[in-house]
C-alpha cells in the first residue's frame, strides 16, 4: 500500500511540476535548474560507487608499484657512492643478502593467542620455510611451512616468536616479543639497565638474525621496568596494524642455509 | 446526512468558491488565500490516500486552469496534502479513528484540535505554493511573511469551510 501511494504521488507530482515547467519563465529555469542539480548529484554519486569498487584493483596496482619503488631505494642504497646512474639500474629482487618478494594475505587469524596467516605465495615463487615476512612498517612473521602455492606464516603475534630488535641504530639488542594482549604491544627484553632510554625511540630490526633484513622501523618505546635488577623489559607500541595488513614482503636469506649448517655444527 | 453525495457537492460548490476567490479577490501580494487544503482535510474517512490524492489533483488543476494561476501549482502543492491527510488525523485526533474510518467533528474533538489539524495542513500547501511561485527570486523574509500573512488570513477561512464540510457539524 506504502509503494502504490508513494508511486503515484510521484507520478502526480511530476505531472503537476511538468505543467508548472511550461507555464512560466521562472519556474522553467527553477526547475531546470533543479532536475540538473539532481542529474548532477546522480550521476556523481554513480560515478563514487563505480570508484569505489574500483579500489581493489587500485590498490593492487599501488602494491605492485610500491614494492618496486622500495626495492629500487634498497638497491640505490647498496650503490651510493658509486659511479652509477639510476637509470642504469635494471631494478633485481635481491638487495644485499636478501631476496625479496611481494606477497598478499589471503588468510588471517587473529583472534587468538597464537595467530597465523596463510599467503598467496608458495615454493612455486621462491618461498622457503624460515623466510621472513615484513612490510614497511615492521616484522610481520616467519613462514613455517610452504605449499605448492600457499604459505603459511606464523605471525609476530604469537607466544613463540621473538624478533631481535635495537632501540635506534646504534642502539642496544634484545628480543622483541608480542605482549600477548594488545594488537598494537610488544615487549623488547634483556635491554641492559645503564642504557639511557627516552620514550618515543624507535625500535629498529638489528640485522643479527638471519630471517629479517636490519632497519626495518618496528615501533617505538613508550615505557620501561626494570627486570631482575639488571635489564629493561621495554614496552613498545608496534607501527603496523596487524588487523588491516593485506600486503606484505617476504624476505628471504640467500645465504640462510649456510648460516644455519654453521650455528648448528 | 452525512454521506458522501452531500460532501461531493459541497466540495464541488467550494472549489468554485475558490476559484472564485482566486479571480476576484486579490488582497495582497503577501496573502494567498486558499481553502483547498481544509477541503482535502475533511475529505471522508471512508476515502483512501489514492482517491484523495487523484480527487485532490484534478481539484488543484481545476483551480489552476479557471483561476488565473500558473497552470500545475495548486496542483502540486495539494497532492502533498492529500499523502499526509491519514497520519496527520492519525497523529491528532488519533489511530481508532482511522480504524474505525470516522469522520471527525468540532462536536467530538473540539476546535482546538481541528484548528491544529487545519494548520498543518495548510501550512504543508502554503510552503509548497509560495516556494514554486517565487522559483528561487524571491528573498527568504518575502517568502516568510507571505507564509505568516496567508496562514492566518486563510485560518477563519478554512474553520468556516471545515464546519460547512465535517458531516456532524453540518446538522
Amino acid at each position: 500500500m506504502f509503494i502504490m501511494n508513494a508511486a503515484i504521488f510521484i507520478i502526480l507530482e511530476v505531472a503537476a511540476l511538468g505543467m508548472l515547467k511550461h507555464s512560466g519563465t521562472l519556474q522553467d529555469l527553477w526547475i531546470s535548474k533543479g532536475i540538473h542539480t539532481v542529474t548532477a548529484k546522480v550521476w556523481g554519486g554513480l560515478e563514487s560507487v563505480g570508484y569505489y569498487f574500483s579500489l581493489k584493483k587500485k590498490n593492487d596496482v599501488l602494491a605492485e608499484e610500491n614494492f618496486r619503488l622500495s626495492q629500487e631505494v634498497r638497491h640505490y642504497r647498496m650503490i651510493t657512492g658509486k659511479d652509477y646512474a639510476m637509470d642504469r639500474i635494471t631494478v633485481p629482487d635481491t638487495t644485499g643478502d636478501f631476496r625479496y618478494l611481494p606477497a598478499t594475505i589471503v588468510k588471517l587469524g587473529n583472534n587468538s593467542q597464537h595467530n597465523y596467516m596463510i599467503i598467496g605465495k608458495g615454493s612455486e615463487d621462491g618461498v622457503a620455510p624460515k623466510s621472513g615476512i615484513i612490510t614497511g612498517q615492521g616484522a610481520i612473521g616467519i613462514v613455517d611451512a610452504v605449499g605448492k602455492h600457499y604459505s603459511y606464516v606464523l605471525s609476530f603475534r604469537n607466544s613463540g616468536i621473538s624478533v631481535s630488535s635495537r632501540i635506534g641504530r646504534e642502539g642496544p639488542v634484545g628480543p622483541l616479543t608480542w605482549d600477548g594482549r594488545t594488537s598494537k604491544g610488544a615487549v623488547l627484553s634483556e635491554i641492559p639497565h645503564h642504557i639511557n632510554i627516552e620514550k618515543g625511540d624507535t625500535v629498529y630490526t638489528s640485522g643479527y638474525s638471519s630471517i629479517f633484513p636490519p632497519d626495518i622501523p618496528l615501533g617505538v618505546t613508550r615505557g620501561w621496568k626494570i627486570v631482575n635488577g639488571s635489564t629493561f623489559e621495554i614496552d613498545v607500541q608496534l607501527f603496523e596494524d596487524f588487523s588491516a595488513l593485506r600486503y606484505v614482503t617476504v624476505v628471504n636469506n640467500i645465504n640462510g642455509q649456510e648460516l644455519e649448517e654453521l650455528e648448528n655444527r | 446526512m452525512k454521506t458522501s453525495q452531500n460532501f461531493g457537492l459541497f466540495y464541488f460548490m467550494l472549489t468554485a468558491v475558490q476559484i472564485i476567490i482566486c479571480n476576484c479577490f486579490y488582497l495582497s501580494a503577501y496573502v494567498t488565500l486558499s481553502i483547498l487544503p481544509v477541503m482535502v482535510l475533511c475529505m471522508p474517512a471512508s476515502w483512501k490516500t489514492v482517491p484523495a490524492m487523484l480527487t485532490a489533483f484534478v481539484t488543484g488543476l481545476a483551480v489552476d486552469l479557471l483561476g488565473e494561476g500558473l497552470m500545475g501549482i495548486n496542483a502540486l502543492a495539494l497532492v502533498p496534502v492529500a499523502l499526509l491527510r491519514k497520519p496527520v488525523v492519525q497523529a491528532i485526533f488519533g489511530k481508532d479513528l482511522i480504524e474505525r474510518e470516522e469522520d471527525f467533528s468540532f462536536r467530538k474533538y473540539g476546535a482546538g484540535k481541528i484548528s491544529l489539524a487545519v494548520l498543518i495542513m495548510q501550512s504543508i500547501f502554503l510552503l509548497i505554493y509560495i516556494v514554486a511561485d517565487g522559483a528561487g527570486t524571491r528573498p527568504f523574509w518575502f517568502n516568510a511573511a507571505r507564509f505568516g500573512a496567508s496562514l492566518a488570513a486563510g485560518y477563519v477561512l478554512a474553520m468556516t469551510v471545515a464546519k460547512v464540510l465535517l458531516p456532524e457539524d453540518r446538522k
